[in-house]
């Protein structure tokens, strides 16, 4: 599974860093950085990353199998 | 801020000011029926959590600008008036002075201001909350960001108040001393600008001040405008976030009681609360095109009122919104706006929001209302305007 940020539709909510730590981080204005693990997400960090897309108000972030 | 003038004009028509409303949720769920509400001739609102996300990704068509809304200033409010592309370049230099991290910084302060203001009323068993601790601390806060003195307090609070609650009933009654308030705002915020850029400091202002647009540093008037908007922005909506809160947890104590269990539970109880209470229940924006919303026609230049609270419940959209879950997962609500103009201050409002029910849970863990209280919500913005608690003594050890 791969994650893939619309950086169009990105406007810093902050959600999916807050709450998926490993997967994404803020860069210097708040808006989404995905860490390079995102695109290959281990077995573990799944469901952190489906949480972490769906909490995003703005449907910036998706999942690719 | 967000459609205030409005919607005191609307609080006569049949009681849609939801602010003020004792359920708001059950208003929206009678307003969802319809996804255009016409409120009156020119003035409209969104109800539908899909219409209100699509219009505030299009803020062309959807635009901010100053006609959207009337809070006494003389020029557009920045960035909140100012529509991209301008919009974007005022984002650039203003998002990274309230970025996560540096607003995480600020918690150990924060923490400290709640303890000082929790000590006046911990052995004393009762509170007026709104008074002692929800107005106080977010002015406290931005005062020692801006590097304001504390003195100014009480300046500061009647200077919000002047533009988010001038008495009067309607907008002309209140015109006046929207008027006089705004230019005393002008007034503070160039003498300090003026102090400032003669002797700068290690605050927000001055950092403000020093940054550039296109290689060019703000003009005088660009500064006071964005601290205008910070004014009214930034103090109230954290205060009717605190009283909503504290007025559902003081009435929910199946609530409360979860939140003293498990404090791992406060930061998604934060944005629930946020979620069902939307302090902000709607944000104003004016068409500039005629266009058609769920089959319904909107005219340019009506006055489009986007629903916040109404989309934050919307349960077709949101299976399971017409109900409290503080551990909800996902929460992709919509209480700090959404689109260009999602709220700056969201990163600061969230470190306070979280302190507060952290800090006042560990101090304060069994909470009631106090007896006969009749809980009054505010029109516009959704604050509470006495909140009494009343709790057992806790006995400080003073050392
Ligand atoms: C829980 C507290 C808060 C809530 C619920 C809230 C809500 C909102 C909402 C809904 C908007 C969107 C307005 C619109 O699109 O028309 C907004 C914008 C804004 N907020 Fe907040 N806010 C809060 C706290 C703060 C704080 C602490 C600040 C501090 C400075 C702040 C500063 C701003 C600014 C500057 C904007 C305009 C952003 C822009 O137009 O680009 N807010 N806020
Ligand atoms: S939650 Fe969405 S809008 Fe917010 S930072 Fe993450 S990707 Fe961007």
């Amino acid at each position: 599974m791969r994650v893939i940020l619309d950086p169009e539709r990105c406007q810093g909510h902050g959600r999916c860093y807050t709450l998926t730590p490993e997967l994404f981080e803020p860069d210097d204005l708040g808006h989404c950085v995905v860490l390079p693990l995102a695109k290959d997400v281990p077995p573990e960090l799944r469901e952190a990353a489906l949480s972490g897309v769906a909490n995003c108000p703005e449907q910036a972030l998706s999942v690719e199998e | 801020m967000y459609g205030e003038n409005e919607s005191t004009e609307q609080t006569s028509l049949a009681g849609f000011d939801p602010a003020s409303s004792d359920d708001p949720r059950a208003l929206f769920e009678e307003l969802r029926k319809q996804p255009v509400l016409q409120i009156g001739p020119g003035f409209a609102a969104l109800t539908r959590r899909h219409d209100i996300e699509a219009a505030l990704r299009n803020p062309a068509l959807f635009s901010s600008r100053e006609e959207a809304v009337k809070l006494g200033n003389v020029r557009p409010l920045i960035p909140l008036q100012i529509d991209p592309p301008k919009h974007v370049k005022y984002r650039r230099i203003l998002d990274p002075l309230f970025a996560p991290r540096q607003m995480a910084a600020l918690e150990g302060e924060i923490v400290e201001l709640v303890d000082d203001l929790m000590g006046k009323f911990v052995g004393r068993g009762e509170c007026d909350f709104h008074e002692e601790l929800a107005v106080p601390l977010p002015c406290t806060v931005f005062l020692r960001l801006m590097g304001l003195p504390l003195g100014d307090l009480e300046l500061f609070l009647s200077l919000k108040e002047g533009i988010i609650r001038p008495p009067g009933a309607t907008m002309e009654e209140q015109e006046p001393e929207r008027k006089r308030t705004a230019d005393a705002i002008y007034a503070y915020f160039g003498d300090l600008v003026d102090e400032r850029r003669a002797k700068p400091g290690d605050d927000l202002l001055t950092r403000i001040m020093g940054s550039e647009v296109d290689g060019e540093q703000l003009t005088k008037e660009e500064v006071l405008d964005v601290c205008f908007l910070f004014l009214i922005a930034g103090l109230d909506t954290v205060t009717d976030s605190l009283d909503c809160f504290f007025a559902h947890l003081a009435q929910h104590p199946e609530h409360r009681r979860q939140i003293v269990e498990d404090p791992g539970v406060i930061s998604s109880s934060v944005e629930e609360l946020l979620r069902w209470e939307s302090p902000v229940p709607g944000i104003a924006r004016v068409a500039l095109e005629d266009t058609e919303v769920g089959g319904c026609p909107v005219h340019a230049g009506d006055n489009v009122f986007l629903l916040l609270g109404s989309a934050n419940t919307d349960y077709e959209a949101m299976p399971g919104a017409d109900v409290v879950d503080l551990r909800r997962n996902p929460n992709p609500h919509l209480a700090f706006g959404g689109g260009v103009h999602r709220c700056l201050g969201s990163h600061l409002a969230r470190v306070e929001l979280r302190v507060v029910l952290r800090e006042f849970h560990k101090r304060i863990p069994e909470y009631s209302l106090a007896p006969g209280t009749v809980l009054e919500y505010t029109p516009g913005l959704r604050s509470v305007s006495r909140l009494p608690l009343v709790f057992s003594p806790v006995a400080e050890f003073v050392g």
